[in-house]
């Protein structure tokens, strides 16, 4: 058991935290601190490490570097931690076997509460969640969605200090985000953290107070989201969906050009403060019958990122 | 429904609402007992056959569910769960141990209805039984921690147990002087033994000998299973 040293309490604090895997790939010194009440994001294209990180959080992996504590403990074995901890990983896996309402039972129970509890705060979260209904059906005969939506309930049920999300909204609709948003804003106001690793950009935007962008396993920017989101204040993102490719250079080496990438057949390119669209149409002059459409809109995190890495996150540009 | 709050009671209850499975599992142990009991085949084979048997069922059935629940990602949410790995796989492969049991007491009944005489076998056989039961679990779950494959997994179990089978005696007399030596330290000798006896044939051991040889490789089992719990759930 390791204290806490630093005199502001945090929930979780990490220093120097690396895994490395063989093929070079991991996460590498990452510093993170958490406090009560706070909701952080973490964001990155595929393979920038978010899982891992995750999964090193949540105690599903161990570290080959650096420190990481959970309320002042180091063992991520103690269960005093991991009681503490409600966890979403990338992969919904259930019992498929059992019924929905069996598998949350039996979580809820794993993590410390006795039958009437349980009865109690799963009978309203399967009502929240929409499962009431499938309840007692068969987990095999789940949905994709279904089945995050019961590892949402299995991950709340207990009421924990830290709850650590992977992709929380993948495969949830529209309404089903919406009540997963307000939900995780009152569990913050009760003093639990929250963890999100996602790509969701509004998502981010909506709850998150912090985010912590993820590239090549690095940690390459940290901040509030307004601070984050000044880097790209007053510029204008251009989506331009082509019918076959075009070179980025000419467009990159424009100064009203911040970042330019593609994405399947659509440019993304960010575009400075005060810099006009057509500047960029005029770059493509006498190839702009590639262009089949244009869009013009606010810079979200996902230009940001785009903005410090040249890369752009998936679904960013829904 | 049935609802379970704890490891154990958890996998009893997926067993019993595997129904299909759950019939397999008990007629397929008869299928293969019921002929060797009721004929007069010699009870060398019949003993022979059933301590196969009974370490093929331990090892198999841990082996590939640990390997799927490996690759569904069960295993990363087992980790994450507030129960040491030792305690966690403990209660989880003595439970399957259990089951196994579970399918194996008809054959048990079998033989004790066709020999009521051999009584005084009875006590080795049961915990016998169990120490092989439960060695096989562990070798099943160990095996599903070197592939992906559930298929590859049963390999990786049935390769070291025939040699094993070979060295407890179970084919052949073992008339290297070593062999016997050798054959007291592996649990499927004291299977062997204890089925030789309840079967009316003639054991090298005396019930209290294989008694405490069942019992000392039971507890050795449970010990082993807490050692691997790190092992099994936490390789990567």
């Amino acid at each position: 058991m390791k204290a806490d040293t630093v005199s502001e309490p945090s929930l979780l604090a990490a220093s120097g935290l690396t895994r490395a895997y063989r093929e070079g790939k991991g996460v590498f010194d990452i510093k993170l601190r958490l406090a009560g009440g706070e909701v952080v994001g973490l964001m990155g294209p595929n393979g920038s490490g978010k899982t891992t990180l995750l999964r090193l959080l949540a105690t599903a992996a161990t570290p080959t570097g650096g420190q990481l504590t959970w309320f002042g403990n180091s063992n991520p074995r103690d269960p005093s931690v991991r009681r503490r901890l409600g966890i979403m990983l990338d992969q919904p896996a259930h019992f498929e076997q059992m019924t929905g309402y069996q598998n949350a039972w039996f979580f809820a129970h794993q993590f410390g509460l006795g039958d009437d509890l349980s009865r109690e705060r799963l009978d309203e979260l399967f009502r929240w969640s929409g499962l009431s209904e499938a309840r007692d059906q068969r987990v095999s005969e789940y949905s994709l969605g279904m089945k995050r939506r019961l590892n949402l309930v299995e991950a709340l049920v207990h009421r924990p200090s830290i709850l650590l999300l992977d992709e929380p909204t993948l495969a949830l609709d529209y309404r089903a985000e919406l009540d997963l948003i307000e939900r995780l804003q009152l569990l913050s106001l009760t003093g639990s953290a929250v963890v999100l690793a996602t790509n969701d950009v509004h998502l981010a935007e909506r709850l998150c107070d912090r985010v912590l962008f993820l590239h090549e396993g690095r940690v390459i920017r940290e901040g509030r989201v307004p601070e984050l989101l000044t880097e790209v204040a007053g510029a204008r993102e251009v989506q331009l969906q082509v019918n076959s490719p075009i070179g980025l250079e000419a467009l990159r080496s424009l100064p009203a050009v911040q970042a330019a990438n593609v994405e399947g057949d659509t440019v993304h390119i960010i575009l400075a403060r005060g810099a006009n669209p057509a500047q960029v149409l005029a770059v493509l002059n006498g190839t702009a019958d590639l262009v089949s459409t244009m869009r013009v809109r606010r810079p979200h995190l996902g230009d940001v990122f785009l903005k410090l890495t040249g890369v752009a996150l998936p679904s960013a540009h829904r | 429904m049935m609802l379970a709050g704890t490891i154990w009671q958890r996998e009893l209850v997926e067993f019993a609402q595997r129904r299909r499975a759950l019939i397999i599992k008990l007629v397929f142990p008869l299928l293969v007992a019921v002929p060797l009991v009721l004929s007069g085949a010699p009870t060398i084979y019949a003993a022979m056959a059933l301590t196969m048997l009974a370490a093929i069922v331990g090892a198999l059935g841990s082996g590939a569910v640990l390997t799927r629940e490996r690759q569904s990602g069960l295993t990363l949410r087992y980790r994450t769960l507030p129960v040491t790995p030792g305690r966690l796989l403990i209660e989880r492969l003595t439970t399957n141990g259990l089951i196994d049991f579970v399918q194996l007491v008809p054959v048990l009944l079998l033989i004790a209805v066709r020999h009521p005489s051999e009584f005084a076998w009875w006590p080795a056989l049961l915990l016998s039984m169990a120490a092989v039961l439960l060695i096989g679990n562990l070798t099943g779950a160990v095996a599903s921690t070197l592939s992906d494959s559930p298929g590859e997994v049963m390999l990786y179990v049935v390769i070291p147990l025939i040699p094993l089978l070979y060295l407890s005696g179970v084919f052949t007399p073992l008339e290297q002087p070593m062999l016997p030596v050798i054959s007291r330290l592996l649990p499927f000798s004291y299977l062997y033994q204890a089925l030789l006896g309840s079967l009316g044939g003639q054991p090298n051991l005396l019930p209290w000998e294989t008694v405490l040889g069942g019992f000392g490789f039971l507890v050795g089992a449970i010990g082993l299973t807490g050692w691997f719990g790190r092992r099994v759930l936490e390789s990567d």
